[in-house]
């Protein structure tokens, strides 16, 4: 079941058009993520999905329900993490939870409160006030601001950056727990490839305001071509570099170990040569392309 | 309309008043400087023989309900230089709180306030100078009223131009109301104020608070429906301030709340 439908969506600040007609969908539990290069226009997808930019054109539908008429009733469902709010600094981490938590129908916000502290580790800083904070401890208690109202649909904006490897893993872990345990669904921006691909079903990349990819990170993947065969060769060196002549291939070398980007197809091929010729090697490796390679990719492609 | 999400609002600026060290001395300081400084020149001035204890009262009663029009405005405009100050703008839109409840709450923000400043003024004012401003019995309420919303006309009024313009002009939040206050008559009767001035004066509703309250005070009481005409001005330059910043909103929502700063 689709929560999310965004058609033809577009925004044009004064006459420079940051988003130039995108759609997509989302099903109910499912991960979602946003990647694009700097001022691809992720924030602004998603502050057109919060109700809190208008679009110049095109529709949003959260809930089955248009955002631009009944604004009040998703967001009610509905909540968002993000770097570029703070939340008032001189309040303590407890007041601005509990202030925030009257913003939302709570049925025990007591209890809701008390499960938000133990969940997001906040014993230690819950009487503090925010202006005292780490950036990584604000980052945890806006995380934990975002959950107050049990969303259906959470947008996330580079949810673990400052925190700590530790944190930042135990956060990934929770939202992962969070969609197996309530199936919610999450809209995630990130820097952190290896983080979309651990946690999203599915990741749209945009760039200069339109779609160009929207697959399962292993599918965006597999559109890189090349691999990476890296070898130590310990005898017959130029026999190696005849044999990446005649496939027309590239090297380059870096302390002692060759790097070949090759098609995957030609890898059995290239690897049966090189034992036929007698050129040998002390290590091997292949390294598979990765959404990251995806992304560089469309990052330096000329754009649409 | 949602009164939990209301409270929610109320909340954070209630919170934001206990620590804000400021914020707090607003409410006392400078109602508690006014009255020191215009009682004991009053005082000065009635043992000089000049004057008479109704003057006293007039003055202190022009200080103290003042209070109204001008916390009325500056909670309004304060509060939301504070969000806008703290990047919180986006924390309090991005929920399903209204705009109305936002105005709403920033209004009653305003009377909680006004009603705290006012009652601390007035019991400095019977403890310091025997001046018991709620002798002026009942009338003090539609006063009260009528002065609070005038207040929040101008309160709305420099949001709408603060959130379209940003916080380069937020100095009016200080300013404020005071711009008009020489035309109000807090402290003198309009007839002391030149011919072009009165004029302004007429279509001043506060105006005709301090000249009914001096009446009061000087035994020639006005009767309640002549507020009638400030009350119904006052209600349209309200609704016009609500769509001055109605419409600010909208346009800073079609520039993004995260541009506003």
């Amino acid at each position: 079941m689709s929560i999310l439908e965004v058609k033809d969506l577009r925004k044009t600040f004064k006459a420079n058009p940051v988003i130039k007609g995108i759609s997509f969908d989302m099903a109910e539990g499912e991960i979602l993520g946003i990647l694009g290069p700097n001022g691809a226009g992720k924030t602004t997808t998603l502050q057109m999905l919060l109700g809190i930019l208008t679009p110049t054109s095109g529709s949003i539908h959260i809930f089955d329900q248009d955002i631009a008429t009944h604004k009040s009733e998703i967001l009610e469902s509905m909540n968002f993490s993000s770097t570029y709010v703070d939340l008032p600094w001189r309040l303590t981490v407890k007041e601005n939870l509990t202030w925030s938590s009257w913003l939302y129908q709570i049925p025990d916000r007591k209890k809701r409160l008390l499960q938000i502290m133990e969940l997001f580790r906040l014993e230690k800083i819950w009487k503090m006030p925010v202006a005292a904070l780490s950036a990584g401890q604000k980052t945890r208690v806006n995380l934990a601001r975002s959950m107050i109202n049990f969303p259906r649909l959470l947008l996330l904006d580079e949810p673990t950056a400052s925190l700590d490897p530790e944190v930042a893993s135990y956060i990934r872990e929770f939202f992962a727990n969070q969609r197996e345990k309530y199936n919610k669904s999450i809209i995630l921006t990130s820097h952190n490839m290896a983080e979309v691909e651990s946690l999203c079903d599915r990741v749209i990349i945009l760039k200069d305001g339109l779609i160009y990819g929207n697959d399962t990170p292993a599918n965006l993947a597999k559109k890189i071509e090349d691999s990476y065969l890296n070898l130590r060769i310990t005898k017959n060196k130029t026999a190696l570099t005849q044999l990446i002549n005649s496939h027309r291939l590239t090297s380059t070398e870096e302390e002692g170990i060759i790097t070949i980007p090759i098609k995957e197809k030609l890898l059995p091929l290239f690897l049966y040569e090189v034992t036929k010729k007698n050129i040998q090697y002390s290590e091997i490796s292949i390294d598979k392309p990765t959404l990251e390679d995806y992304f560089m990719k469309v990052a330096k492609e000329k754009s649409l | 309309m949602k009164l939990y999400r209301i409270w929610g609002i109320f909340l954070r600026y209630y919170y934001n008043l206990l620590h804000s060290y400021d914020r707090l001395s607003d409410m006392f300081f400078w109602p508690f400087v006014d009255l020191l400084m215009w009682g004991l020149t009053s005082r000065y001035i009635a043992n000089s023989g000049v004057i008479d204890n109704k003057i006293i009262l007039a003055l202190l009663g022009g200080i103290i309900l003042w209070i109204f029009p001008w916390r009325g405005q500056y909670e309004i405009t304060v509060n939301l230089l504070e969000d806008i100050w703290n990047r919180n703008l986006v924390n309090l839109f991005a929920t399903p709180i209204l705009f109305s409840e936002w105005v709403l709450t920033l209004m009653l923000v305003g009377i909680f306030k006004s009603t705290i400043s006012f009652a601390f003024a007035s019991l400095i004012a019977i403890l310091l100078y025997a001046t018991n401003i709620y002798t002026l019995g009942l009338s003090l309420l539609p006063w009260a009223g009528l002065l609070i919303l005038f207040g929040w006309v101008f309160g709305l009024l420099i949001c709408g131009i603060i959130m379209r313009y940003g916080t380069k002009i937020q100095t009016l939040a200080w300013i404020g109301i005071n711009i008009i206050s020489p035309f109000v008559g807090v402290y003198y009767s309009i007839s002391t104020l030149p011919p072009w001035a009165q004029s302004i004066s007429h279509w001043v509703p506060a105006s005709y608070v301090f000249e009914a309250m001096r009446g009061l005070v000087m035994g020639n009481p006005v009767p309640p429906s002549n507020l009638l005409f400030p009350f119904v001005l006052c209600l349209f330059y309200f609704i016009i301030a609500l769509l001055i910043l109605r419409s600010s909103y909208n346009h800073i929502l079609k520039r993004g709340l995260i541009s506003v700063e």
